[in-house]
């Protein structure tokens, strides 16, 4: 548990003294650090772009509305190189994120943990996920 | 004793046999001088040293196939401002019977498209032109032909796309480039391209294809100077059958003759984002 | 009879004997040493492609170097690797690392920050190296030129009073999806580390994973063009120095990127000049090396230089940035929503 507490902060130093934190460093300029969001919904679509994938999910409100939002997750590159492709995350998928919405209030938010119902991580395990581990054969 | 001769001898020749064949450069190198010769540009003709022909070169299309890949007459531009600089030139199309079989639904969003055009062009966004589009952009493109994969390096937008020459593999994911898998049947080199995402679209008339599209590549060399190119297109949910386009690629001959950079970003960024940028206090 | 059999086995081993006398230089190699750093010393020569150029073809990703530092801490003077102690810290780190990534459910206690998780990163493996700059010998890069940090006042005076995302102009290239340049297109980063050489007669090209750049270098001595075509990856001409190739790139647009990562840093001038050079010292690995020298912007030349591992297994994907660049709409709308939210509590 300690470990995974400790991670991130010696990892962002790290990163910081090495290079931007992340490609596109304004988050913050994306994203409200105040507008903390959590959501449950079912995807949709997976955009595989760069320079981050979108995924996108209807959320329902206790009241019965559907509002369809966009979640930023991380580079497609890795996901493939880890052995993901197009057919990894399913239509009609449930997953949870937990982010921060756009500043500009829209339905899109920034997941920091994307996950599965039950908080396994998304993209990451092997089991589970019904994805290969190997990365795609080529020669 | 003849019998223990004729064995040893069947395998003394066959050492020196499978060693030769092994290490052709040795094979020659016997009669050339014994000390390593400093490697000088090896003169490659029409043929790779693998007999493969030799598509080596910086190459490009010459006509209007970019504006519109149907014959079509000269007309106007959209911006008057431009005067005869930016108006379309008349062109012979690419399309084989110049018909591009279209269901109705696709033939509705290709008007939509050529209405709202050239906002809606990827080429006016400075997005990659994909496959076939990038092969007739009115930029050249280089071939490299390795001893393994082809790779195409394209001056439109710095894209470019390695064509896999071993074991064919599966798209991971959909891009704008696509994923190549080639072979060589004879002199004909066939590049299977699968895994596009639809978003590119054929020309500036509008004509388009969905993320089901599939493109099979032709490239014959017609001479040194001249690579015949042909492709069949197929997208079931778009088309009512396949259909073919070929061009002439014609060998870029200045003497030092390369693609230069066209990143196009920097002259989309005012249409692309030009509506939240900061206004000036007024 | 004996007599003509015992000849022809004769004339047959000889055939074999030259066979193999010529062969084994190709054949034979002994073993690579040790170090990460090998040039002209090196015993292993790469195989020759058919029209006699080395063979330095394949993928070439900087991930393993992840984490190493472009400049060497002042305290560690003029070493080149790091002490056993710091190197065990380094190990520990990573070990700690490849447990957080292992993890595969999320803390529940853990606490949400604005950033992505970590594990959407990619990670390098303990390196020995202290730093990727070699020269100047304590592995700092040397001191900016009075133009050039003039030019850097300048452009912090340009930006007072503005917001931090009023125009995509307020991007670096990078962000902007136009160009890292050609060391930010190599040097280690977070992720997408892939660099690919194809070679074909005449030529050698390099392909860059991120931004997707092609970088094509005629091998025929043409000379480079004039100084009218300037672009953001230069112009580049190669040159073999024994199974070394020298690439020299000029043509530079000035003013633009720097050479840090992802094209960070003080930009260089138009001016500069980048031989890079490639050698492969083991069927596995190559050094990398690139000479820095902009007598515009820096005092001195300075050098980078890093070992890269072949790795089949790490194949270059499309990186469509400015295709998919919904962050720089993002961050401008968001902008300008945070502006109209202010104007409208005046």
């Amino acid at each position: 548990m300690r470990k995974i507490l400790s991670f991130p902060v010696t990892l962002l130093g790290l990163l910081l003294a090495v290079s931007p934190a992340w490609a596109h460093h304004s988050f913050a300029a994306e994203y409200d650090g105040k507008k903390q969001v959590h959501l449950e919904g079912v995807v949709t679509q997976m955009e595989w772009i760069n320079p981050h994938t979108w995924i996108h999910i209807d959320v329902t409100d206790p009241d019965g509305k559907v509002t369809n939002w966009m979640v930023e997750g991380g580079s497609p590159n890795i996901l493939l190189r880890r052995g993901f492709n197009k057919g990894s995350l399913e239509k009609g998928q449930k997953i949870t994120v937990d982010g921060f919405q756009a500043k500009d209030g829209s339905n899109r938010a920034n997941g920091s943990n994307i996950t599965y119902p039950d908080g396994k991580k998304l993209f990451l395990g092997s089991s589970g996920t019904g994805a290969p581990v190997e990365p795609p054969a080529g020669r | 004793m003849r019998k223990t001769l004729t064995l040893l001898s069947t395998a003394a020749a066959a050492v020196v046999c499978i060693s030769l064949t092994l290490t052709p450069d040795a094979a020659r190198a016997q009669s050339a001088p014994t000390k390593k010769a400093k490697p000088g540009p090896v003169k490659i003709g029409s043929r790779m040293p693998d007999g493969k022909p030799n598509l080596n070169g910086v190459w490009e299309y010459i006509g209007a196939a970019n504006w519109n890949i149907q014959d079509h007459s000269a007309a106007p531009g959209p911006f008057w401002q431009l005067g005869a600089i930016g108006a379309i030139p008349a062109g012979q199309g690419i399309v084989e019977g110049n018909e591009i079989p279209y269901k109705p639904a696709a033939l509705e969003k290709k008007n939509q498209n050529k209405a709202h055009w050239p906002a809606e062009d990827p080429e006016a966004k400075c997005y990659m032109a994909g496959i076939p589009r990038s092969t007739y952009m009115p930029f050249p493109f280089q071939i490299i032909q390795s001893n393994q994969d082809i790779l195409m390096a394209y001056e439109y937008a710095s894209s470019n796309r390695l064509i896999n020459m071993g074991k064919p593999i599966e798209a991971g994911s959909d891009t704008w480039m696509g994923t190549s898998n080639g072979h060589w049947e004879g002199d004909t080199l066939v590049v299977d391209v699968t895994g596009l995402n639809g978003l590119s679209w054929f020309d500036r008339a509008g004509n388009w294809a969905s993320d089901k599209l599939h493109v099979v590549e032709r490239y014959k060399r017609r001479d040194n100077d001249v690579l015949d190119y042909e492709a069949t297109i197929e997208d079931p949910s778009v088309f009512t059958r396949p259909w073919k386009i070929s061009l002439p690629l014609y060998r870029r001959a200045e003497k030092n003759a390369q693609i230069l950079e066209f990143k196009c970003v920097e002259f989309a960024e005012e249409l692309l984002y030009g509506k939240y940028k900061k206004q000036p206090a007024k | 009879m004996r007599q003509r059999i015992l000849t022809s086995l004769m004339v047959l081993g000889a055939a074999l004997a030259s066979v193999l006398l010529v062969t084994m230089p190709v054949i034979g190699q002994s073993p690579a040493r040790k170090t990460p750093y090998q040039t002209k010393k090196s015993a292993y020569t790469p195989p020759k492609l058919p029209w006699g150029d080395p063979d330095l073809q394949g993928l070439w990703p900087a991930t393993d170097l992840i984490g190493v530092p472009m400049q060497r801490d002042p305290k560690d003077g003029d070493r080149t690797e790091v002490t056993e102690e710091e190197f065990a810290q380094r190990q520990a780190k990573a070990e700690r690392t490849e447990v957080a990534d292992k993890a595969e459910y999320v803390d529940k206690n853990g606490k949400v920050g604005i950033n992505p998780p970590g594990y959407w990163l990619e990670h390098g493996k303990p390196q020995r190296i202290a730093s990727l700059v070699v020269d100047p010998p304590n592995g700092r890069i040397p001191p900016l030129t009075e133009r050039a940090k003039q030019k850097a006042a300048q452009a912090k005076q340009a930006k007072q009073g503005h917001g931090p995302n009023e125009s995509w102009e307020d991007q670096s290239l990078y962000d902007r999806c136009i160009s890292r340049g050609v060391m930010g297109s190599i040097l280690p980063v977070i992720y997408n580390n892939g660099t690919q050489i194809v070679q074909g007669p005449g030529y050698v090209a390099i392909r860059y994973e991120m931004i997707h750049e092609t970088k094509i270098i005629p091998l025929d001595g043409s000379p480079h063009p004039g100084k009218n075509i300037k672009s953001y990856m230069g112009d580049s001409r190669g040159h073999w120095e024994s199974n070394t190739l020298v690439i020299e790139t000029t043509n530079f647009l000035g003013d633009k990127n720097g050479i840090g990562l992802n094209g960070g840093g003080t930009p260089h001038s138009a001016g500069m000049v980048l031989t890079e050079k490639w050698t492969r010292v083991a069927p596995d690995r190559m050094v990398y090396e690139a000479i820095v020298n902009d007598p515009e912007t820096w005092t001195a030349p300075w050098t980078i230089r890093m070992p890269l591992r072949l790795d089949p297994e790490f194949p270059l994907y499309e990186y469509a940035c400015h295709e998919g660049n919904y962050a720089m709409l993002n961050m401008l709308k968001g902008a300008r929503a945070e502006e109209a939210a202010k104007a409208g509590k005046k």
